[in-house]
């Protein structure tokens, strides 16, 4: 609760909450997201508009073992709670599955230890026509220096496939002082070489549409993908609320 | 400093000057938080904490870098910095990057940034609406 204080006073608007699932050990179950009114009774606004601050609740699945993302595919009620959901793939091959077929919002880069894959330009860049996004975490950086090299490599080389498209910098803080403004996060973006548009985007409109994803994703689930019809409704509401966030960022 | 060109209006009392160069130094207002207790720095620990981080992060070079601390409050541990236009990316990144202070979890927040030292005298995200 403190950390979502410091949040806001340093100028978030809207803040995930994540839950990580390490499939290695047995008999994990998805348990309910805590509701964010549970936190807070009444949300404070953000700094400079009228607007009260919104809470996410985000879902990240550790996948080693393909038989994994069989739990993606089962209709379990619990996942379908969560706005956003996100994939850390282990190895090359569910990399390449979490990017081409798996139905999930982001895919998490490891920025704590050596890459044990390379990345692939056809992977990556149907991830790009997909709407998935690639995410890096930066508390790591914060608090180890080997991490720090890990996490910039990791990173160059994400960027030369990718060219600086899709990415979502995001800090994995567990205490309020391992938390850093947006600004000092987007500097941080140019450090990996992103553009400056490109690290600004990477903090705030990339992000909206990384919740818009999760919400297209959540009304259109159910519906069988044979249909094309339901499935272009999904891409035509993605893209006007996207450029809307790009007027408006 | 004076301007590298100059554009005379025409037929007009007034004279209008065109810098066409971008400004030279960078101004940074940036407070510490640290957890409670403990010994807060003094000036020169500051100075040398600012130094440190950029040889954390960008080594022997960074640490180079000519940096100023113009002002620094130590009941609130703020502090406005300067720094050569062309080393604002790597001051900023080493001073989001620094996790630590003498064993303790501390962080740096940057609250206001310009070229021109007078934008920093007011804060439009301290408004109250």
């Amino acid at each position: 609760q403190n950390i979502l204080t410091v949040c806001f006073s340093v100028g978030y608007s809207v803040v995930a909450l994540n839950h990580v699932i390490d499939f290695k050990e047995k008999k994990q179950e998805i348990i309910k997201p805590v509701s964010p009114s549970e936190l807070f009774p009444s949300l404070p606004i953000v700094q400079g508009t009228s607007k009260r601050i919104k809470v996410l609740t985000r879902l990240t699945l550790i996948v080693s073992d393909p038989s994994h993302c069989n739990l993606l595919r089962s209709t379990s009620a619990n996942i379908r709670l969560y706005d956003i959901i996100a994939v850390f793939p282990k190895t090359e091959k569910l990399f390449h599955i979490a990017c081409t077929t798996l139905d999930v919002d982001l895919v998490c880069i490891n920025v704590t230890e050596k890459l044990p894959f390379y990345f692939r330009r056809p992977p990556v860049n149907m991830a790009i026509d997909r709407g998935i996004y690639f995410e890096l975490l930066y508390t790591p950086a914060i608090k180890d220096s080997t991490m720090r090299r890990y996490t910039i490599s990791n990173a160059i080389s994400l960027m030369q496939i990718c060219k600086g498209k899709n990415i979502v910098i995001s800090s994995a803080a567990e205490r309020p002082l391992e938390l850093r403004g947006p600004y000092d996060v987007a500097n941080l973006g140019l450090l990996f070489g992103l553009s400056e548009g490109e690290a600004k985007a990477a903090v705030s409109t990339n992000c909206r549409a990384t919740m818009l994803h999760g919400e297209t994703r959540k009304s259109a689930c159910g519906v069988v993908y044979t249909v094309k019809k339901p499935r272009k409704v999904e891409e035509e509401e993605t893209v006007p609320a996207c450029k809307k966030a790009k007027t408006q960022a | 400093r004076g301007p590298a060109g100059r554009a005379m209006a025409a037929a007009a009392a007034f004279e209008r000057r065109v810098v066409r160069r971008a400004a030279e130094h960078h101004y940074l207002r940036v407070r510490l938080e640290l957890s409670d207790g403990g010994a807060r720095p003094n000036a020169p620990q500051f100075k040398q904490l600012v130094v440190t981080a950029l040889r954390e992060l960008h080594g022997e070079v960074g640490a180079a870098l000519p940096v100023d601390v113009l002002t620094y409050e130590e009941k609130t541990l703020s502090a406005i910095l300067r720094v050569i236009s062309s080393g604002l990316v790597k001051l900023w990144s080493a001073l989001t990057l620094l996790g630590f202070y003498q064993n303790r979890r501390c962080a740096f927040r940057v609250l206001q940034t310009s070229p021109f030292l007078l934008a920093l005298s007011g804060n439009s995200r301290e408004l109250v609406l």
